[in-house]
């Protein structure tokens, strides 16, 4: 530690790789934080956790008994225990009793990604209420078909506002904070839509996954999905290899001899027609060296055996995209977690250690700075692996039932947790400076004999 | 080494935890405790076997290891941060609060733990929490969520202080209350207790020249009194039993009404003062000068009330006449326990339906005696008797008289005269034939008619409890006849249920009949013979006994050493069968019964139910009532058709 300081000082170090290396130290000495608690106002089980986007400071928690709760990470309301503790209260709680509040269990609240002058909460009441954060009043109000599994917001997003909403209803809906009106109704998936997640790269790809076992990737900008993930479809490594890419690019511009590849191209032609932004999008995406692979598997009306590929056995539970917007996590109901690869679409075959995950409720997972670690809610406990090597590295213990959310802020590398039992729990590195003056009584040893 | 030292604490541990004592014992607690102290291996090992100890599935090894856990926990930081680690698994296995891992069987033990391990978290939580967050939350979590019920023993302990600190102090402000009251009426107070003595001073000198004539001083000097005090008990006395009866007619009745009030009234001051002054001796003032002058007056006044009241007792008359009113009324209350006494003497002081005769002797040796409800009879008797108590014919033959239940016999008791049959002038209409008006039924039949049939009541014995001891410490409380059936015949034991000897009290109840002396001697001697005789016999007995045991002994040693020999001969592991084998003979028993006990704390125990099961569902059993059923149809059906075969 000091040695890093020393190097950095002496210019030795970059800047930026110092800052990595303390923060990855800390992440790898998390542990549940007896300083700082955060007294939630819950009587359900906490669904979602999010943090805000832009401060990284107040924390929006969602919970079973139709109630949502805003806390301030950063400052305590009060001290207990000789000053040892911080308390944090929440700011505010929005439950049942409030006029426009939701009536059934809040599954799903997250931040407007500009400000924190908004928040969007979804629920089991079939409806997605926008709240003033500032009267505590629902300044917007969308009713759903179902019930609400989880909202979206794109954190790219500058040219739209949309809230994306999975829910028990096949179709995956698109909500204008703009308009008040649904901007557009996805179709594809043949069961309710557990989970969705913006892509981080592109603000305008959506990546949804079903009770279907499908994921899917969306362009909002054109109809229909442009991929499908299949389990079975895989590469080793990170990335796909070089060479068979060459070969594809090759195969696919020099002659598309085989059968198949004919009739996607038949296929393809009225889309072509119709979509006029998939230069764009492959730029935005990043692989325009790739363009005729991708155009082949873009194709919306694709095989059905490509239409009906699954990326797990039964529901996709979680998803999370890491935060280069490179690779896709997801976990299912199979208490199986996938690495995928945004770009090839293949399974990454990175084998996560056994894991035994909830399989009824969606969860939420979080990935730590600079993609290491991918933390995922295990039954009462929270794993964090190796993105890559799929060990665990890392064992959060201290929910007494299941967990289901977890939010990792990568400013104060600190880890919030909430579950089934109620409670919010904040996982953060030790203090550097332990205060010694510990209230009252030390904690020592006490032999009598 | 370190392996070596990691066997102690092992060892140790597995040692305190396999007992079945309610607690680990305190020597091998110590001793693990010393262990653990001065190596932080030892420690972490200690950690790591108590949490495996910890799932085994026995309660009572649980309970133990939870108790050692405890202890160490309470003491060690290394090992409460080893321990908070896993503290939700430490939870799940002693309280048991997820369903699908409940505690293991002896379900005693396992409330015990249970109860054991939210004390603990408690106490660690009142201690530690500020320190771990992981026991704050469990508490929080086993309190809040799953609203278990914690012992609370701070804050009850608090509690209890706050509220005795608050009644300390209300008493102390109705004392000072009590005290500014008396400040503002000492005054009054005073005046009224002296105006009382002075007038009870005045009332005696009125009675006492007039009544008694014995020319002494005036009274009302004390220390004439107290100097003459003797000869004018005496006197006064002699006064007394002569002049009784004069003082309750006289004409100054007026003066020893008033005299009678006045020491009602000396006597509630009395109890006043001492109030007073009790008040005064617990206040609490900053200045306690006047406290104390006020204490010191009455004190005196106390003193000067005490002995006017000794004066009015010793003059006698008046404070005879109130005990005697105190008398009277005595003697109503105990008519009235008389008569609630019992059953039957209710009807014998009330209704007078108790027929007392002193000359049929034969019903005297029919019926049964009672003798403490003759006594009470003859209580209630006396009191109603009053002035009777002198005829000393009568009480020794009431004490002779037999009870009798009450019946219409009793109207003609002892009467030999003949009835009239129709003397009552009954008319009788529809009667054609001759009436004849004297008709008489003669004595003897009329003694026929009222032969009084006494219905025999057994006598209520009081069956005794067996009282063998029990394990628990108390005695068997079964009342059987003879036998218990847990613990054999029923003997006389003593409080801790140890048989008493049981010859004695046998034999001696039979001088207990003979009332004459030469009889008793007589069975004395017979007794002393026959006790040597039965010596000699059991002595013969256990010898014959001891023989057969031996015998028997031998018998078994050979027996096993010859199966030994077979199963050595039969099998490779012989040796090791050999080597176990040999505990199991030669050890004592009580080593094999507690190695047993942890197990056998899992058998269910045998409830007379299974007892009863056992008897009534074996196969024989049910296959006897099976063909004692088809046997009984079978008969029904032939006698239903007698012709059909």
């Amino acid at each position: 530690m000091w040695r890093q300081i020393g190097d950095r000082e002496a210019g030795k170090l970059r800047p930026n790789s110092f800052l990595n290396r303390i923060k990855s130290t800390r992440i790898q000495t998390l542990q549940l934080s007896n300083h700082k608690d955060i007294i939630s106002p819950h009587r359900g089980s906490v669904n979602t956790l999010q943090l805000d986007l832009t401060e990284g400071r107040y924390l929006l928690s969602g919970a079973s008994d139709a109630s949502a709760a805003v806390f301030d990470v950063q400052r305590g309301t009060d001290y207990g225990r000789g000053g040892a503790i911080t308390r944090h209260k929440c700011l505010f709680a929005v439950d049942k009793q409030h006029e426009h509040g939701h009536k059934y269990a809040v599954s799903s609240a997250v931040w407007y990604p500009v400000d924190t002058g908004l928040f969007v909460t979804g629920s089991y009441d079939h409806h997605i209420n926008v709240w003033d954060t500032n009267t505590t009043q629902v300044v917007m109000d969308f009713k759903m078909p179902g019930k609400v599994y989880r909202t979206a917001m794109s954190p790219l997003a500058t040219s739209h506002m949309l809230i994306a909403a999975g829910t028990e209803d096949v179709q995956v809906r698109l909500c204008d904070i703009a308009s008040g009106a649904f901007a557009h109704t996805l179709s594809g998936h043949r069961d309710g839509v557990m989970t969705v997640e913006w892509s981080t790269s592109s603000e305008w790809v959506l990546l949804t996954g079903g009770c279907d076992g499908a994921i899917r990737f969306w362009d909002i900008r054109r109809a229909g999905c442009f991929r499908v993930l299949d389990q079975s479809q895989s590469q080793l490594g990170r990335r796909p290899p070089i060479l068979e890419r060459s070969a594809t690019i090759k195969g696919s511009t020099v002659k598309p001899s085989s059968p198949s590849q004919s009739t996607s191209a038949k296929a393809r032609a009225p889309q072509r027609k119709l979509s006029n932004g998939s230069g764009a999008k492959h730029s935005l995406i990043g692989k325009s060296p790739v363009k005729g692979s991708m155009k082949q598997r873009l194709h919306p009306g694709m095989l059905s055996s490509q239409d009906r590929a699954t990326a797990h056995y039964g529901a996709v539970t979680g998803l999370k995209v890491t935060e280069d917007g490179m690779y896709l996590l997801s976990a299912g109901s199979d208490s199986r977690l996938r690495l995928w690869d945004v770009e090839s679409g293949c399974n990454t075959l990175v084998n996560f250690e056994t894991v035994r995950m909830q399989t009824s409720r969606p969860i939420q997972l979080a990935t730590s700075q600079n993609s290491e670690l991918v933390f995922v809610p295990c039954m009462t406990a929270v794993k964090a692996f190796d993105m890559w090597s799929g060990k665990t590295s890392l064992k959060f213990r201290g929910h007494y039932e299941h967990v289901n959310c977890c939010w990792f802020s990568s400013q104060d590398q600190e880890l919030y947790t909430g579950g089934n039992d109620r409670q919010i729990l904040v996982w953060s590195p030790p203090r550097l400076v332990s205060n010694e003056d510990e209230g009252p009584s030390k904690d020592e040893d006490n032999w009598s004999d | 080494m370190e392996e070596e030292e990691g066997g102690k604490v092992r060892v140790l541990i597995e040692t305190a935890t396999i007992s079945t004592e309610p607690d680990v014992d305190p020597r091998l607690l110590k001793a693990i405790k010393s262990v653990v102290r001065y190596s932080d291996s030892e420690l972490r090992l200690a950690a790591r076997i108590l949490m495996d100890l910890m799932k085994r599935e026995h309660s009572q090894v649980r309970y133990l290891t939870l108790l050692i856990i405890d202890e160490l926990f309470m003491r060690s930081k290394l090992f409460r941060t080893l321990v908070v680690e896993n503290l939700d698994q430490l939870l799940t296995l002693s309280v048991g609060f997820r369903i699908h891992s409940s505690l293991p069987p002896p379900a005693n033990v396992a409330t015990a733990l249970r109860k054991k391990a939210i004390e603990f978290l408690e106490k660690w939580n009142s201690s530690f929490g500020v320190h771990y967050k992981q026991i704050r939350l469990g508490f929080d979590y086993l309190k809040n969520t799953l609203k278990y019920q914690f012992p609370n023993l701070q804050e009850t302990a608090t509690r209890l202080q706050q509220e005795r600190r608050e009644r300390e102090r209300k008493t102390k402000k109705i004392l000072l209350k009590k005290f500014e009251i008396l400040e503002k009426n000492f005054a009054s107070i005073k005046e009224e207790i002296q105006s009382t003595v002075d007038e009870i001073g005045e009332c005696l000198e009125i009675v006492r020249p007039k009544e008694e004539g014995v020319p002494f001083c005036p009274l009302d000097e004390e220390d004439m009194e107290e100097f003459h005090s003797y000869e004018f008990r005496q006197l006064r006395l002699q006064a007394l039993e002569e002049g009784e009866k004069l003082h309750e007619n006289s004409e100054n009745k007026v003066v020893f009404d008033a005299l009678r009030e006045l020491y009602k009234i000396l006597v509630k001051h009395l109890t006043a003062v001492q109030e007073w002054i009790l008040v005064l001796v617990k206040v609490e003032l900053t200045d306690n000068r006047s406290r104390d002058s006020y204490l010191k007056e009455f004190i005196d006044i106390r003193n000067n009330i005490q002995s006017v009241k000794k004066k009015c007792e010793e003059s006698g008359c008046n404070l005879s006449n109130i005990a005697k009113h105190e008398e009277e009324d005595f003697w109503e209350e105990g008519k009235i326990e008389t008569t609630e006494g019992g059953n039957f003497s209710l009807p014998n002081n009330r209704t007078g339906g108790l027929a007392v005769t002193s000359t049929s002797k034969e019903v005297q040796g029919s019926i049964p005696k009672c003798h403490d409800k003759e006594s009470d009879a003859n209580k209630g008797r006396s009191h109603e008797g009053g002035g009777s108590n002198s005829d000393p014919l009568r009480s020794k033959l009431l004490a002779e008289a037999p009870e009798v239940n009450w019946s219409n016999h009793l109207a003609s008791w002892g009467s030999k005269m003949d009835v009239l049959a129709n003397h009552r002038g009954l008319e009788l209409e529809s009667h054609w034939g001759r009436v004849d008006q004297d008709a008489v039924i003669p004595a003897e039949k009329i003694a026929e008619l009222n032969l009084q049939a006494t219905v025999y009541k057994e006598k209520q014995v009081e069956i005794q409890p067996c009282r063998a001891p029990l394990s628990n410490g108390k005695v068997c409380p079964r009342r059987d006849l003879r036998i218990c059936p847990f613990h054999g015949p029923v003997i006389p034991r003593d409080d801790e249920g140890k048989p008493l000897n049981q010859n004695p009290p046998k034999d001696e109840k039979a001088p207990d009949l003979g009332t004459d002396l030469v009889e008793q001697l007589t069975k004395q001697a017979v007794q002393n013979v026959r006790e040597k005789d039965k010596e000699l016999a059991r002595k013969r007995e256990i010898d014959k006994k001891a023989l057969k045991r031996a015998k028997l002994a031998k018998i078994r040693e050979h027996n096993e050493a010859v199966l030994r020999d077979s199963a050595i001969a039969s099998t490779s592991k012989s040796a090791f069968i050999g080597e176990d084998w040999e505990p199991s003979t030669s050890r004592n028993p009580s080593f094999r019964n507690k190695k047993k006990t942890l197990a056998s704390m899992l058998q269910k125990k045998e409830t007379p139910k299974d007892r009863l099961a056992r008897r009534i569902l074996n196969t024989r059993a049910s296959a006897a009532t099976v063909r004692q059923l088809t046997l009984g149809e079978d008969a029904n059906y032939r006698e239903a058709f007698p012709n059909q075969w």
